[in-house]
């Protein structure tokens, strides 16, 4: 515990301004004066630096009920607490906010919230977490407010370097808060963008920073779980966007895509700088998934074999037919040499982050490691099959306008797109997600 | 068919929580039976809205509705005291 705290208290360092170890000052008629709040704010970076660290952290969520089942913080090390701030109000009987924090903090939750373990408020936007992290404060907690709520953790992105060669580098580019993976492939100066997400900064800093030209954008498919950047990042850097032409129909409404594309198929190699990346058609999570082998050596996956897990056959609609072309895709992938490294399209949970926080397995690894793939090697077809159709999870509603908005069927304010994104991805199996997280 | 109301109570620009934290003082001021209608642009007291009046035992939620003007949404709560 004692070790905890400290490391707690260096990471509370990270960009704070002055003195940040002092709970509360009292002026000069001993009334409380509230902390300027940016000595108690986290940014979504000191937030996610936290989770690598895998320490402990109370979360302190005043969001309603609903907003915190649909989209809680997760990570290593995190136990959340959720009191919607409403509810706080009517419990601390309270007209000011920061009074009815301190009341109903002190009334209800004393023993939940030990003061000896710090504690990071959140709320949607990171508005009403100020005022309860000043709450805290003034109740003596080491508190800290989350800026820009569970909106801003949602589109927050980090960048991580699985190798930086000179002939060859690869970024993972990730959204922690969704569980999904995107990619840029550099080799002399041309880049190749695996599955970008919806927000292009990520993908234009580094195109800056290393002044890059991309040639290629690539979707694996047509995401379900969230909106591609696919298109805009081709458009914005006057490359062509990749797709499998048979994800280019709406798989439920049988519309084709309103856009125009470079259609890729099984065999192709797409060349730049002194590399090719092999593409391998791969249908089951959809019918035009392809993954994209790079130098016999990286497995860009897409969704198809996770770390923990492996993807689902029914986003479709169509699950009974696809969950054959499913496994016999999988038997594809698994018949590559087993030093291969396998980069998925998603996580499930931030345990799978490897010590430099990277996503990434070798195929040997994962033989052994993946429970559905261990499964696959030991079962016939129709036994796999049916194994698949008795693990699918929940279907998500939003996931089929989602499919719709990276159709080119519909086009979504920037509201709406926030809201249709909202939470972690549900690409994978149930019991092989159920089992990683307790594995 | 539009609902009625006593006294307005414009929260429009403010951000959570202050829609919900004023709009509370304001049926404060209000006699038992009277509406107060809560104009915000904050889509957020929505849900939070409605997870109030489940909690505090002195109002009720006659009616919510959206009003677009501009191409700005305006989230409009009716909020009656009833004790």
């Amino acid at each position: 515990m004692r070790e905890l705290a400290s490391v707690w208290f260096l990471t509370w360092e990270i960009g704070s301004t002055g003195n940040g170890s002092e709970a509360y000052n009292l002026d000069a008629n001993g009334e409380f004066v509230e902390q300027d709040v940016t000595q108690i704010q986290w940014s979504t970076d000191q937030l996610s630096s936290q989770l690598r660290r895998r320490g402990q952290l109370f979360v302190f969520d005043v969001r309603a009920r609903e907003e915190f089942e649909r989209f809680p913080l997760e990570g290593p090390g995190v136990t959340a607490i959720n009191f919607p701030y409403f509810e706080m109000l009517e419990s601390g009987c309270q007209d000011d906010m920061v009074d009815s924090v301190v009341a109903c903090v002190e009334r209800n939750f004393a023993e939940q919230l030990p003061k000896s373990s710090p504690v990071l408020a959140i709320c949607a936007k990171g508005g009403t977490s100020e005022f309860v992290a000043q709450g805290l404060v003034r109740l003596g907690y080491e508190a800290r407010t989350l800026q820009g709520g569970m909106q801003a953790w949602g589109n927050h992105y980090d960048t991580r370097t699985i190798v930086d060669s000179p002939g060859l580098s690869i970024f993972q580019i990730s959204r922690p808060a969704r569980g999904c993976l995107s990619y840029m492939i550099v080799s002399d100066g041309e880049a190749v963008v695996v599955d970008p997400l919806r927000h292009l900064h990520p993908y234009l800093e580094l195109v800056r920073a290393r002044a890059l030209k991309i040639s290629a954008v690539i979707d694996t498919h047509s995401h379900a779980d969230h909106i591609s950047g696919g298109r805009a990042l081709a458009q914005e850097t006057g490359s062509y966007y990749h797709l499998h032409p048979y994800d280019a129909i709406h798989p439920m409404d049988m519309v084709p895509a309103s856009f125009s594309y470079e259609p890729l198929r099984n065999g192709k190699v797409l060349n730049f700088g002194k590399q090719g990346l092999l593409v391998l058609h791969t249908p089951g999570h959809t019918l035009g998934l392809v993954a994209l082998l790079l130098d016999d050596q990286y497995l860009f996956s897409g969704d198809s074999i996770f770390i923990r897990s492996i993807a689902r056959p029914d986003l479709g609609g169509q699950a009974e037919a696809w969950a054959p072309l499913h496994t016999q895709s999988l038997r594809k992938l698994l018949d590559l040499p087993e030093r291969t490294t396998v980069l998925p399209g998603h996580f499930s949970t931030l345990e799978e982050a490897d010590g430099e926080g990277a996503f990434r397995a070798t195929l040997g690894e994962l033989k052994r490691s993946n429970e559905s793939l261990a499964r696959l090697q030991r079962s016939m077809d129709a036994e796999f099959v049916q194994y698949l159709m008795e693990s699918l999870p929940k279907l998500i509603p939003e996931y089929v306008e989602i499919k719709r908005v990276n159709t080119g069927l519909v086009l979504p304010a920037e509201d709406d797109a926030a809201t249709l994104e909202l939470g972690k991805n549900v690409c994978g199996l149930a019991q092989a997600v159920a089992h990683g997280e307790t594995g | 068919m539009s609902t009625a109301f006593d006294k307005v109570f414009d929260a429009r620009g403010m951000n959570c929580p202050m829609p919900l934290v004023n709009a509370r003082k304001e049926i404060g001021k209000l006699d038992l039976g009277q509406v107060l209608k809560v104009m915000a642009t904050d889509r957020g007291s929505v849900a939070d809205f409605q997870g109030w009046v489940k909690v505090a035992k002195n109002v009720e939620l006659v009616a919510q509705e959206t009003e677009t003007t501009d191409g700005r949404n305006v989230y409009v709560h009716y909020v009656k005291r009833t004790a």
